[in-house]
């Protein structure tokens, strides 16, 4: 397992390679002059080509891709063209706040979607089981901007409860006002993963391992827990691993509604402003967690299912 | 219209006037309980449709580092709060123009500089102004044909201009490149007294930069050392947010004490305000029309773009895109300021059948869709489309090209490559001070292929801005900036649309200190009694 594990490693920093290298190649034919956004209207022209080889604007792009990854394996995330601090204290700075809003909405959507998931699987065609299967589909449906206003709308402005905008400060206050945002980008999550572990759970109850295990007698309970949800949750963990991915994108949307700083929001701006040391130094960061989120999920996967640790 | 350099306003002649300090001094005399506005415990809560980016005045770039700017340092004379362009002092004691390059101050006294770098004096003055010429700032142009500041006294000083300069009232002294930082702190700050970016090294406006949280907020408390009149509020929390909307919400939400809406909201509000809630409207700056290529084939024919001129109806536009909110505009330059034209040469509302005879002088429509490049906001869509369908009523087929921000902003410029070329018909907005040397600028034949991107080249046009820099006859200004949009239009190059509108919404009992165009000036919020 260690050793695929760091097989794995090693394909993740080819992957976020190949991932920048495009990346770099579609900013700089899409048009737009970082130089123009820096300076503003008034520069000169003369102004302009002097920033655009001061920023290295003006080599070859193989020339800029490669410079790029040699300042990468320094540390060097470069700097930003408008404020000119460092793009990894921006990027690091503002990454907490996207982690902390994808943690939190993952982890309180997928405990409510395997909780509502094996509870539908085990009340199979019950009225609560429609019920849970209707609201599952339509939270799917729902985008999460949608969501957001909506949540806003009726949380913040009409009942008042909760803030409307902003990361608060402190434990206490960050973790309420994360309350709409998580809330807005997890719930269709929820229906995903409750729809995915009802339908591993009804299979996993029909082998035969379950069987016996009635058969010998052992109360429904721990059959469930222990010799059906164990194993049909590894899909919901699997899905839940590279939905990191997507809630990276829905962040973007969450943190623009609700004023919240994140990697989302950044990465919007840069690439408005043709910013591209942040745009760079932030799709390498979050590539790599993503990368990295699906490893994990990966591994998680592998210890949980016995069959799939000696495979490796 | 309103003109406001000092000769016109003072009466006492064109050239030489004293502006005395007046109720300024009084105040600022006054010990802190006096002053009935400053309340201890209270914070000023408002939006920012940015986040600071530039906090060094004399690389300022956008009007929203300037709003915090204006709350750190200090101005000669800043813009007045109301719904007319004035300016008061500020760090002057006193100020006159000589003569139409000469312009002297004196400082008030006992201005502080935090962090222990002493008092406020000319010499802070000299190097503040020129250093922006010196280190070639973008926003040099601020300062126009400035030479020098000599220093004359401790506080006293003259500003001396390579010739007449009438932005100088208006944009260089009460705006961002007017701030005043100290020179010891920034010499020791940077390289030869460059710019110092996010970190100013001091503070001597009524606040100090208390702490800045990228993309969270901008927080402002009391400067200590600060001696002239207090400002109302203890504290100021900027939260940047770009979307307009979002703020609205969180105004509704109770986190925000003051913010602009939009007009596509305005009427809503209007009807339904939110409780314990002011709503004002006030006119913009900003000007938006739409520009022909002069030099693209497709449009090479003057009687193809008088039809284009003539097929437009710019009411209609307004009603879809701004929701009937927004005025037609006569041209570049808003109501109130030198300039303003009072009605356009083509009607607002256009007329079908002149457009029809003109598309018929040109011999009948392009061959080819005309295409329209427009910005990718629901605003600039709305507008294409009216536009698209307006055209298509006398046979000009338009395709519609929307584009993000960062490709949409360098469409016309020939460092871009080929672009320029291809563009035909671009909706466009650009923002303005309160000088109208500042919309007339762009459309100079220096600008070809820079920010002029219709390509317009009239040396009449040229000289007439040039001569209107320098004019001291607030009429005879007026004018000439009339006779350049007059040029334009006739160009048939141009359909101006509108300045479009800037409401705010704020809390019953706050009493905000607003520029004419409702940019906030911060220092000038004060809670209700």
């Amino acid at each position: 397992m260690l050793i695929y594990a760091l097989q794995r490693l090693a394909l993740s920093v080819v992957i976020v390679a190949v991932a920048l290298s495009i990346l770099t190649l579609m900013l700089h034919v899409a048009p737009g002059d970082p130089a123009v956004m820096i300076l503003g209207p008034r520069a000169t022209p003369e102004l302009i080509a002097q920033t655009r080889v001061e920023m290295g604007l003006d080599r070859p792009l193989a020339v800029q891709i490669l410079t790029f990854f040699g300042n990468i394996a320094q540390g060097d995330l470069g700097r930003d063209v408008f404020t000119g601090r460092e793009v990894s204290t921006i990027v690091f700075e503002q990454l907490p706040y996207t982690l902390a809003l994808i943690a939190i909405s993952i982890a309180w959507s997928g405990a409510l979607g395997i909780a509502l998931g094996a509870f539908s699987a085990l009340r199979r065609n019950s009225w609560l089981d429609t019920l849970t299967g209707v609201l599952s589909v339509g939270t799917i449906s729902i985008p999460a901007f949608v969501m957001a206003l909506y949540a806003v709308l009726v949380f913040a402005v009409w009942l008042r409860w909760l803030p409307a905008i902003g990361a608060g400060e402190g434990l206490w206050d960050g973790l309420v006002h994360l309350a709409l945002p998580s809330f807005a980008m997890g719930i269709s999550w929820v229906g995903y993963v409750a729809r995915m572990v009802r339908a591993s759970m009804l299979e996993v109850m029909g082998r035969p391992h379950v069987r016996m295990a009635r058969a010998f007698g052992l109360p429904e309970r721990r059959i469930a827990r222990s010799h059906v949800l164990r194993i049909a949750v590894l899909p919901a963990v699997t899905l839940i691993g590279t939905g990191a991915a997507h809630l990276f994108s829905a962040a973007v949307f969450v943190e623009v509604i609700f004023a919240r700083p994140g990697v989302g929001a950044l990465l919007v701006s840069a690439v408005n402003e043709r910013n591209y040391p942040i745009v760079l130094g932030a799709v390498l960061v979050t590539t790599g967690i993503i990368v990295l989120a699906t490893l994990v999920s990966d591994l998680v996967v592998a210890w949980l299912d016995p069959r799939q640790r000696e495979a490796l | 219209m309103t003109d406001f350099t000092p000769a016109a306003r003072s009466g006492l002649g064109r050239r030489t006037f004293l502006k005395g300090a007046g109720l300024g001094l009084a105040a600022a005399s006054m010990p802190l309980g006096a002053r009935i506005w400053a309340q201890t415990g209270k914070v000023l809560r408002v939006s920012s449709y940015a986040d600071i980016d530039a906090l060094d005045p004399g690389f300022y770039q956008n009007g929203y580092n300037v709003d915090v700017m204006n709350c750190i340092y200090s101005k000669l004379v800043r813009y007045t709060p109301g719904r007319e362009w004035d300016w008061e002092l500020e760090a002057a004691e006193e100020i006159e123009q000589v003569d139409d390059t000469h312009i002297r101050f004196k400082l008030r006294p006992g201005i502080m500089f935090t962090g222990g770098y002493g008092e406020m004096t000319a010499e802070d003055v000299k190097f503040s102004f020129e250093r922006v010429i010196e280190h070639d700032s973008p926003v040099k142009s601020d300062w126009g044909p400035l030479d020098h500041v000599e220093v004359t006294g401790k506080y006293e000083g003259v500003i001396v201009l390579k010739e007449p300069f009438q932005p100088l009232w208006t944009i260089a002294l009460p705006y961002g490149a007017g701030h005043i930082v100290s020179k010891a702190a920034v010499m020791e700050a940077t390289e030869a007294g460059g710019d110092f970016g996010m970190e100013p090294p001091c503070f001597s406006g009524p606040y100090v930069l208390k702490e800045w949280r990228p993309n969270q907020f901008v927080h402002l408390t009391r400067n200590p050392e600060w001696t002239g009149e207090a400002p109302g509020f203890d504290e100021i929390r900027i939260l940047p947010m770009d979307d307009t909307k979002t703020a609205e919400r969180a105004y509704e939400a109770g986190d925000l004490d003051f913010t602009e809406i939009t007009l596509s909201s305005l009427a809503q509000y209007r009807g339904n305000a939110p409780r314990d809630t002011t709503i004002e409207e006030y006119p913009s700056l900003y000007y938006v029309w739409l520009g022909m290529n002069l030099d693209n084939p497709a449009l090479g024919d003057e009687n193809l773009r008088k039809a284009i001129q003539h097929a437009i109806n710019v009411e209609q536009i307004l009603g879809a895109a701004y929701f009937g909110e927004a005025a037609p505009a006569t041209g570049l330059i808003a109501p109130g300021l030198p300039g303003h034209r009072e009605a356009p040469l083509v009607p607002v509302n256009g007329d079908l059948e002149k457009a029809r005879e003109y598309l018929e002088a040109a011999g009948g429509p392009p061959s080819q869709p005309l295409t329209l490049d427009a910005l990718n906001a629901t605003v600039w869509k709305t507008m294409a489309e009216v536009i698209q369908a307006q055209l298509a009523q006398i046979g000009i087929p338009v395709q519609i090209n929307v584009q993000d921000s960062g490709s949409f902003w360098t469409l016309g410029m020939e460092s871009e490559g080929e672009r320029w070329k291809d563009m035909q018909l671009v909706l466009n907005r650009f923002s303005m001070l309160p000088d109208p040397y500042y919309a007339t600028s762009w459309f100079v034949t220096e600008q070809v292929g820079v920010w002029n991107w219709e390509r317009f080249s009239s040396p009449e046009f040229d000289d007439l801005h040039q001569q209107a820099l320098s004019e001291t006859d607030p009429e005879t200004r007026g004018e000439l900036y009339v006779r350049m949009q007059d040029l334009m239009e006739r160009s048939g190059a141009y359909k101006f649309i509108t300045h479009e509108g800037a409401p705010v919404m704020y809390r019953a009992g706050l009493e905000p200190g607003l520029r004419p165009d409702a940019r906030p000036l911060f220092i000038d919020f004060a809670p209700g009694a």
